[in-house]
């Protein structure tokens, strides 16, 4: 149904399969050496991931298109510093998208805007179970944030989706920072166990 | 201290979450993660964990988006891989290490450079020996470029701020007394770097001056400074305006107003 879902099931870093992992490490050294065919299959593959997480944190469609954009030409410009060692062509493309929504959340510009369309937030679990229908990714992930305590599964979606502050995710839940820091962590390690993430 | 640490180490689920606020806390954890093994690499399980979020989050983008990119990455150099091995994404915004991509612009001057000899002058066979000759000359001349650039870094941070701009075009160009100016333009910023080799050198109370030639005014760029083995260090222009060409004089020192003879370089500036 979504063209993208296709792309997205090959993100396995649960299973042996890690195959589509590795090509898109692959692809990520050609376009470091300015292979613009190797760049538009990487984006084929990567930009439902990197436009799913900036749109869910920014909500707001045209700063996420722009976010969006930003974020893949940064790809492009910074493909030879991507570092193996440091995680999955995967994860270093999502981590920069996050990153980037974030930095413009906490830019004051975007501040007032946000603060309008969060206030009606529905709960954080509600927005993983809409999208939940046939993609695998997202089956396994809404099953592991299933597994977690409330707090945990609240604390880590306000704070990876909501694009919080784990403060302000304190501050929400009304709970002390020590407690959201141990919350995030133990809902961590028990998604990483049911992701089967090594 | 021991809590210390302990309190610390929680934080790595923040951390891969990007929920530390940026400011003291993150420089100090980030600082923790280069020597705690085990933080590091459990910061790494957990980035997996949120990569999983992510592709569980996909949706599908306006179509328009991929043209949009794909028209700004054809106008977009890379940049070279980091000097540093363990830099991360966030790092990498603004701090360019621009000495690597120098050393590559001036390598494109220099086959810039013997392609406009080499083609240009190489008519009879003495005329190309001397080309040659002269090709390895600029050659040896625009390591040393290279060089004097390094130094430079230290001294000159707005040198570093347009050599590390995102877009940059080169330009060079031979002037009519021979040599060449090697030319560095962030249209952008409307700022330039100029560097020169193989240009005769001039009588004492005579110096090279350079000018932003528009078609309203022109207005000094500054001298050359003196050249060493036949190069002159790069020196910054600002305030270059559409319609500019940048000119090169010779002018009595210690420099003029306005020029007094005719350019012996009028290189157009596309901003």
């Amino acid at each position: 149904m979504n063209p993208n879902d296709s792309d997205a099931s090959r993100f396995r870093p649960a299973t042996a399969d890690r195959r589509g992992e590795q090509d898109l490490d692959d692809l990520l050294v050609h376009v470091a050496r300015g292979d613009q065919v190797a760049f538009e299959t990487l984006y084929d593959r990567m930009v439902g991931p990197v436009y799913g997480v900036i749109r869910r944190v920014l909500r707001d469609p045209s700063q996420s298109e722009e976010v969006a954009q930003e974020v893949l030409l940064e790809v492009w410009r910074t493909a030879a510093r991507f570092d193996p060692a440091m995680g999955g062509a995967a994860t270093w493309v999502t981590t920069i998208a996050h990153r980037r929504a974030i930095d413009r959340i906490r830019s004051t510009k975007a501040a007032a805007d946000r603060e309008q369309k969060t206030a009606d937030v529905s709960p954080p679990h509600d927005e993983v179970a809409e999208a939940v229908e046939a993609s695998l990714d997202r089956e396994r992930v809404r099953r592991c944030l299933d597994s977690l305590t409330e707090i945990q599964r609240e604390s880590i979606t306000l704070a990876y989706y909501g694009g919080h502050s784990y403060r302000q995710v304190a501050e929400l839940l009304d709970v002390t920072l020590g407690a959201i820091k141990t919350r995030i962590r133990d809902g961590l390690i028990r998604m990483r166990d049911c992701l089967g993430v090594s | 201290m021991r809590f210390f640490r302990q309190d610390l180490h929680t934080l790595t689920g923040a951390y891969a979450l990007d929920a530390l606020e940026d400011g003291s806390e993150l420089t100090r954890f980030n600082r923790h993660l280069t020597r705690c093994q085990s933080c590091a690499s459990e910061a790494r399980g957990f980035r997996e964990v949120a990569t999983a979020m992510a592709f569980a989050a996909t949706t599908e983008p306006p179509p328009e988006l991929r043209e949009h990119v794909m028209t700004a990455v054809a106008r977009t150099r890379q940049l070279p891989p980091e000097v540093r091995t363990h830099a991360r994404p966030r790092r990498t915004r603004g701090t360019a290490p621009w000495i690597p991509w120098l050393s590559g612009a001036v390598a494109t001057a220099a086959i810039a450079v013997a392609v406009f000899f080499g083609l240009g002058q190489a008519h009879t066979q003495n005329e190309l020996n001397s080309a040659q000759a002269q090709n390895r000359a600029l050659a040896a001349a625009q390591a040393r470029v290279d060089a004097e650039l390094t130094q430079a870094r230290q001294h000159d941070q707005a040198l570093a701020e347009i050599l590390g701009a995102p877009r940059v075009q080169l330009l060079s160009h031979g002037t009519t007394k021979g040599g060449v100016a090697v030319v560095v333009l962030d249209a952008a910023t409307r700022k330039l770097v100029v560097a020169t080799s193989g240009l005769p050198s001039l009588p004492a109370g005579q110096v090279y001056q350079l000018w932003l030639i528009g078609p309203v005014r022109i207005v000094s760029a500054g001298l050359l400074p003196t050249a060493r083995s036949g190069v002159t260090t790069p020196i910054v222009a600002t305030g270059v305006v559409k319609g500019d060409k940048l000119g090169l004089t010779v002018e009595p020192a210690p420099g003029t107003k306005q020029p007094t003879t005719t350019p012996i370089l009028a290189l157009p500036l596309p901003v």
